[in-house]
């Protein structure tokens, strides 16, 4: 049994999925579960965590922490977490987790584990295993140090969490003195769709010619925001004047290599294979079963786009409300 | 102004990763070596700015082992003008690299600036920007799409999640990390490349700078290969069916939504 | 002397005095230029072609005869010219020395002398004339207007008609000794003397036109240096200078010569002396303009401006670079020659095929992109994952080179380094090797070289991209990088004959592998297959019912001449029926993928490939062979772009041998029906298809009347699909004059299929 301490994250006070996947796979196995959470008001967000399977919670309240950064994260968690002597410190590999954990790493003098897709609780230690290589190769981290052992996790890999609503947490309140902080943030926008830019999206949903018009793109365009991915479009979708060229994908338009990549009508010429071939996990749906995307596809449909995207794209949402 | 780019040299993203004999790494042979993608935005970033500011200097660094030269190389021939090889082992891991491109850097001198990329693309940790900003003391910001340039600080836009960005003001010398979009890396002129090739690069080995080997806190065990890729499965069925059936596989097996 | 030698040497002096002076800056202008001549043009190697494309392009006209009705007009002003000026001559002749004529030369053959300058004189005046309709009334849009054309004309007709009114007068005058020799000038000599005016008066006007004749000389000998008639004298040694082979390769850059710190041509001053004949002989015919496939798509290149913008840059600066000051020469790329004009080009050299004087527009602008990208690092931004790409992994598009071979698993292909005992060695080439579509292709080739019985084997991972995207782009460091590792691979192997399906590929190896120490015998797939084919070798059994339509590749055609062996195999397959498009042989357009052309956006104007599709479309052809993986790819995308993937194919020469589809007409026909269906298909082809083909061919003409009886039969109003199918069968098995029986059994065995696509009525 170990002593587990998880950095919980949240925007706003909204609970990020992967805190909970890392609290229910800690708890699942036993462990004394901590949870850590951070923010100028977190009291209401603290009271979820125990349903999840914090045994604790942590807040730790500071004006200075309405908005993340690195710098005041981890001004705030070193001193807390030197105090608490936790075996395992825990946080998702999302941009805010990678982006902290390693200063937090160098100030605890022990090493980290990033973007771990495998996680196992032995004793007070932990197993963990990450691809390399964009997936090419697996690899299993030794922790070196004698000092906590510490990974990001990435998001969705340690399977659906579990809830207990009748399960809650002792909330207590850490102090913190942050210092003086360099690293101000002064705003935080969307971009205009809403939507992550195509390049160094987690998802990509591109479609081609055979949508036939800009306003059919729009059940591409409802299929990615439902699982919140950017919206692709291969040259000949472009130069037919269906979506603008940044959205382009392929060797003359952005390359791309998502976890998920949906191509929907687009036949897989090499020009745009070359933009997206080296995504882990590729889509293809197309009513030519012949097309050469279907040679690079894990998963293919072959059908019309026009029923299997609003389809999936219900099939998406489903799964998302379970 | 000093102007400061670290790198690294990965393999190409083409390359087949093939394992050594006893699984502690990979075969290195054969393999076509380039400057990580996201680092050669940050040596594109640094010659900016020094052509903004004249009389700067930029001083690429990187850690590894001999081979990384040519890394060094190719930003030299984008325009850096020193290089600096830091000789670490081939297994050398985020935390020993980091502190000896620390050292080094502060071993050159004073800093102003610093740029990375926001990750390697071989082990992907996204580790070592950050810890070299936290054993320089300097503010860091990471995954930097856009910057701008004032008098003693820096404001840039970082990427975060749902295509969201957040605005930050850093005072110098800091750390930027970038991000793909900061800017398009220019493609080395010949005469350049010319010059590059005798232009010295500096060696400096852990000794010199007073780190020990020993300084690792994690090390890559047991390189597997993932199970060759499977030919693509063909979800049979009406439309409703295959939506449902494929949006369960992305779920259960493939795991990404 | 009297006051007309004295009046005539002051003049004269002074005329030939200042264009002396001109022609003497412009050649000073010439050799002050920093660059090389290009191997190709040295005017000691060849000397024999070279004094033959004079022969035959200057005095035969040849290259100017492509146009024909403007061609025969320039034709009879040049010849006229040719003797007209021996007659001015005489003029200053018998102007210094009274009395001076040919005739002391000519003797006898004076007479026809004097015929052929009268009758010329009309003639030159006749073709000015045609010249003037074109440029005012016709107006093509390629000749665009210059003052200094309407200069040329009017200083041409004057000249001609101050020669008749000289004469005219003179016989007026009472010099009638040589009248009957001057058939047009006596006649016009009849009409003075029937005005009235008096002997005496008609002989002083005869002196002041043959003065104002020889003024008029004179004027033009000072105005040409500075027109684009300056052709007169550029276009002769222009044509000597010409590269005298159809074959190009592009110039090396010695990269070992550490002394060389300039590459390519960052100003007109980097350009060689011969670049600058080349702007000299430019009359402004607009014949490249008008075949450009990038003009022709809105693209701001235009080749002729090209070359009149290098002009005019080149006269802006001709201060500086006569003074050998070439730091203030300005740049190259301007605001008229801008970076999109440079990137426009396809290297197709349609404009140069077309240029009756012979100029090399597309050296300028590989030179411009030389500097543009190894210099300043300034090209399309997609270009750059090109060079990456080749610079990593050997091939354009980012593909392993470890994955080169993949396509050759389980097809029992051998490497020269499994088996060096082979005959040929087939260069597989990047597309063959990662494109699926161009996968087929190179599938289709070997198992033609099997059935063959072709010894050879591929490089396999050790073949590297030719290189010849970077260097049509410019990045000519990056070129001979992979050109020098694969000519060392192929002589390790010690290659002497290599195999290509990619038009490019092949152009490569042969033409510019020799300046890095690469001589192969090298042949394009069609070569090789047309020769198999004529050896007995090859059998082509599997009929295409098809009419086929065959798109010349550019560096197959315009770059090596190779037109007729992708026909004849097309022309060898049984029941394919050959038809052109709009423009082919030499005149054919690019797809659009040229020059490196394949890996850039085209954002400006319409896409080539779309224009060149529609052309292909215009033919009603079900098929458009191709011959170039380059082309195949541009020309699926134009008739996927029309939407019409399900009607046109676009196939390769390689895949219609080897894998014809299944055809209409049956085996195992008697030869009178064999011979019956032919016709008959014919004549269905013709009149649904093509009809100007039928003009001429009688034989046609009873089918094509049938045809259009049976139409309503064949297409009943059924819409495409199934039904359509039946529908065809009974409509054939219903025509009367072929034996009944035949079809039925065909119908029951099967046999019979469907009408081809392209002969399928457009659905309303």
């Amino acid at each position: 049994m170990a002593k587990v301490f998880i950095i919980a994250e949240h925007r706003d006070g909204k609970l990020k999925k992967s805190t909970f996947e890392l609290l229910s796979a800690s708890a699942a196995a036993g462990n004394e579960t901590h949870a850590v959470i951070l923010g100028d008001s977190v009291a209401e967000a603290a009271k979820e965590l125990g349903a999840y399977g914090a045994s604790k919670v942590h807040t730790i309240q500071d004006p200075a922490l309405k908005f993340y950064t690195s710098e005041s994260y981890v001004a705030a968690l070193a001193p807390f977490l030197k105090a608490q002597s936790p075996d395992v410190v825990l946080a998702a590999h999302s941009p805010t987790g990678r982006d902290f954990m390693p200063r937090l790493a160098v100030r605890l003098d022990t090493g980290l584990a990033s973007d771990c897709t495998s996680l196992t609780f032995a004793g007070n230690g932990i197993t963990v295993k990450r691809p390399v290589y964009a997936g090419k190769a697996m690899v299993e981290v030794e922790f070196l140090g004698a000092g906590p052992k510490m990974a990001t996790v990435r998001p969705n890999s340690l399977g659906a969490p579990k809830m207990d609503a009748a399960k809650t947490a002792e909330i207590v309140s850490a102090s913190a003195s942050l210092g003086n902080l360099k690293t101000k943030v002064t705003d935080i926008a969307k971009s205009n769709s809403g939507r992550p830019d195509v390049t160094e999206a987690p998802i990509v949903v591109s479609g081609g010619r055979s949508l036939k018009s800009a306003e059919n793109f729009k059940i591409i365009e409802e299929l990615a925001d439902s699982i919140g991915a950017a919206v692709g479009a291969s040259r000949a979708a472009v130069d037919a004047g269906y979506r603008p060229h940044r959205d382009q994908v392929g060797q003359t338009g952005k390359v791309v290599s998502p976890a998920l990549y949906i191509a929907c009508g687009i036949s897989g010429a090499i020009q745009h294979l070359a933009g997206m071939r080296s995504s882990k996990v590729i889509v293809a749906i197309n009513n030519d079963a012949e097309a050469p995307i279907f040679q690079v596809a894990d998963y293919g449909i072959v059908g019309d786009l026009f029923q299997v995207v609003p389809l999936l794209k219900q099939e998406l949402v489903k799964l998302k409300e379970h | 102004m000093n102007i400061f780019v670290c790198l690294k040299q990965v393999p190409d993203t083409e390359t087949k990763i093939k394992l050594n004999g006893d699984n502690s790494g990979i075969d290195t042979a054969g393999i076509k070596w380039i400057v990580s993608p996201y680092d050669e935005l940050a040596v594109e970033e640094a010659l900016r700015l020094r052509e903004k500011n004249p009389g700067s200097t930029v001083t690429v660094m990187s850690a590894g082992p001999v081979r990384v030269v040519e890394a060094i190389r190719t930003a030299l021939a984008m325009g850096a003008d020193n290089g600096v090889h830091v000789e670490v082992p081939e297994t050398a891991d985020t935390f020993l690299t980091a502190k000896a491109l620390a050292a080094a850097i502060k071993k050159e001198g004073n800093l102003d600036i610093l740029f990375t990329g926001k990750e390697a693309i071989d082990d992907g940790a996204s580790q070592v920007s950050q810890l070299i900003a936290e054993h320089l003391g300097l503010p860091c910001v990471t995954v930097v799409l856009n910057a701008e340039y004032g008098a003693g600080s820096v404001k840039v836009k970082r990427e975060i999640e749902g295509g969201a960005f957040e605005s930050i003001e850093l005072p110098m010398p800091c750390l930027i990390a970038a991000q793909k979009g900061l800017n398009e890396p220019r493609y080395a002129s010949l005469p350049n490349i010319m010059k590059a090739k005798k232009k010295e690069v500096k060696s400096v080995k852990l000794a010199d700078l007073g780190v020990a080997e020993t300084e690792q806190k994690i090390r890559f065990k047991n390189f597997q290969l993932p199970p060759p890729k499977q030919a693509g499965k063909k979800i049979p069925g009406d439309p409703a069916t295959q939506a449902k059936e494929l949006a369960r596989l992305l779920h259960e097996e493939a795991k990404v939504v | 002397m009297t006051w007309q030698t004295f009046a005539f040497l002051l003049v004269a002096a002074a005329a030939f005095g200042f264009a002396g002076y001109r022609f003497r800056t412009l050649i000073r202008t010439m050799r002050a230029h920093q660059g090389k001549l290009r191997p190709a043009n040295r005017p000691t190697e060849e000397i024999g072609k070279r004094i033959n494309a004079v022969l035959a392009n200057v005095l035969g006209q040849k290259a100017v005869f492509q146009k024909r009705s403007i061609g025969i007009a320039h034709a009879m002003i040049f010849w006229g010219f040719l003797i007209i000026t021996v007659g001015t001559l005489e003029q200053f002749g018998s102007t210094l020395y009274q009395g001076f004529t040919w005739e002391w030369l000519l003797g006898p053959l004076y007479s026809p002398f004097l015929v052929l300058h009268d009758v010329f004189t009309l003639l030159v005046l006749v073709g000015v004339l045609h010249a003037a309709y074109r440029r005012y009334i016709v107006r093509p849009a390629y000749l665009g207007q210059s003052k200094d054309a309407d200069m040329v004309l009017v200083f041409t007709a004057s000249l001609m008609i101050s020669i008749f009114l000289m004469h005219g007068f003179m016989i007026a005058g009472g010099d009638t000794a040589h009248a009957r020799a001057l058939p047009i000038s006596n006649w016009i000599g009849a009409l003075i003397t029937l005005t009235g005016i008096n002997p005496e008066a008609s002989a002083v006007l005869g002196t002041v036109f043959k003065w104002i004749h020889m003024l008029l000389v004179m004027g033009f000998g000072v105005y040409i240096p500075g027109s684009k008639h300056l052709h007169v004298l550029a276009a002769g040694p222009n044509t000597f200078l010409k590269n005298v082979h159809r074959e190009k390769a592009m110039t090396s850059i010695d990269f070992t010569n550490e002394s060389i710190t300039q590459y390519g041509a960052a100003k007109v001053s980097d350009l060689s002396w011969k670049d600058a004949l080349d702007y000299a002989s430019c009359t402004e015919c607009g014949r490249c303009q008008e075949v450009c496939p990038a003009h022709n798509t809105q693209k701001p290149l235009s080749p002729k401006n090209l070359i009149l913008d290098l002009k005019d840059n080149l006269y802006r600066n001709q201060a500086a670079v006569l003074a050998g000051k070439f730091d203030e020469v300005t740049p190259l790329i301007d605001q008229n020659v801008t970076d999109d004009v440079i990137w426009a080009c396809t290297s197709c050299r349609a404009c140069e095929v077309a240029c009756p004087v012979f100029i090399e527009h597309t050296d300028k602008i590989y030179e411009a992109r030389r500097n543009l990208v190894m210099m300043e690092s300034r090209f399309p931004a997609e270009v750059q994952t090109v060079f990456k790409n080749m610079e990593t992994n050997a091939s354009p598009w980012a593909f392993a080179a470890s994955d080169r071979a993949n396509w050759a698993e389980g097809l029992g292909v051998q490497t020269a380094a499994e088996n060096s005992d082979f005959d040929v060695l087939l260069w597989v080439g990047c597309a063959g090797s990662f494109d699926d579509r161009n996968k087929k292709v190179i599938k289709a080739f070997v198992s033609l070289l099997k059935k063959a019985g072709v010894r050879f084997a591929i490089l396999g991972n050790e073949e590297q991209c030719t290189g010849d995207p970077a260097r049509r782009i410019g990045n000519e460091y990056l070129y001979q990088t992979l050109a020098q590792a694969n000519v060392e691979t192929l002589n390790r192997y010690q290659v002497k004959r290599v195999v290509t399906a990619c038009p490019h590929c092949f152009n490569t190896i042969k033409n510019e592998y020799k300046d890095l120490g690469g001589a192969y015998e090298v042949f394009h797939h069609s070569q090789f297959l047309a020769q198999l084919i004529t050896e007995g070798k090859l059998k082509p059994t599997k009929a295409v019912d098809e009419t086929v339509t065959f798109h010349d590749s550019c560096y197959l055609g315009r770059w090596n001449g190779i037109y007729d062996q992708p026909r004849s195999i097309l022309q060898s397959l049984p029941s394919a029926r050959l038809v052109e498009m709009k423009s082919h042989h030499e005149q054919s357009m690019c797809c659009g993928a040229g020059g490196g052309r394949m890996w850039m956006e085209e954002k400006i104007g319409k896409s080539i490939n779309i224009a060149r599709t529609e052309q292909a479309l215009e033919t009603k052809a079900g098929i458009i062979a191709s011959s170039c993986p380059f082309c195949m790819t541009m020309m699926s995308d134009g008739v996927k772009t029309k939407d019409l993937q399900d009607k046109v194919r676009v196939v390769d020469l390689a895949e219609l041998l080897d894998q014809a589809p299944p055809c209409f007409r049956p085996s195992g026909l008697s030869k009178i029906s064999t011979a019956y269906l032919s016709i008959f298909e014919r004549a269905l082809h013709v009149s649904d298809c093509n009809p100007t083909y039928s003009r001429g061919k009688s034989y046609l003409y009873p089918g094509i009347t049938l045809a259009r009886v049976l139409n309503p039969l064949r297409y009943p109003r059924a819409r495409a699909g199934a039904n359509n199918v039946y529908l065809e069968r009974i409509s054939y098995a219903l025509s009367p004059p072929l034996p009944l029986f035949c079809f039925r059994v065909l119908v029951v065995c099967g046999r019979i299929y469907p009408l081809p696509r392209s002969m399928q009525p457009s659905q309303p």
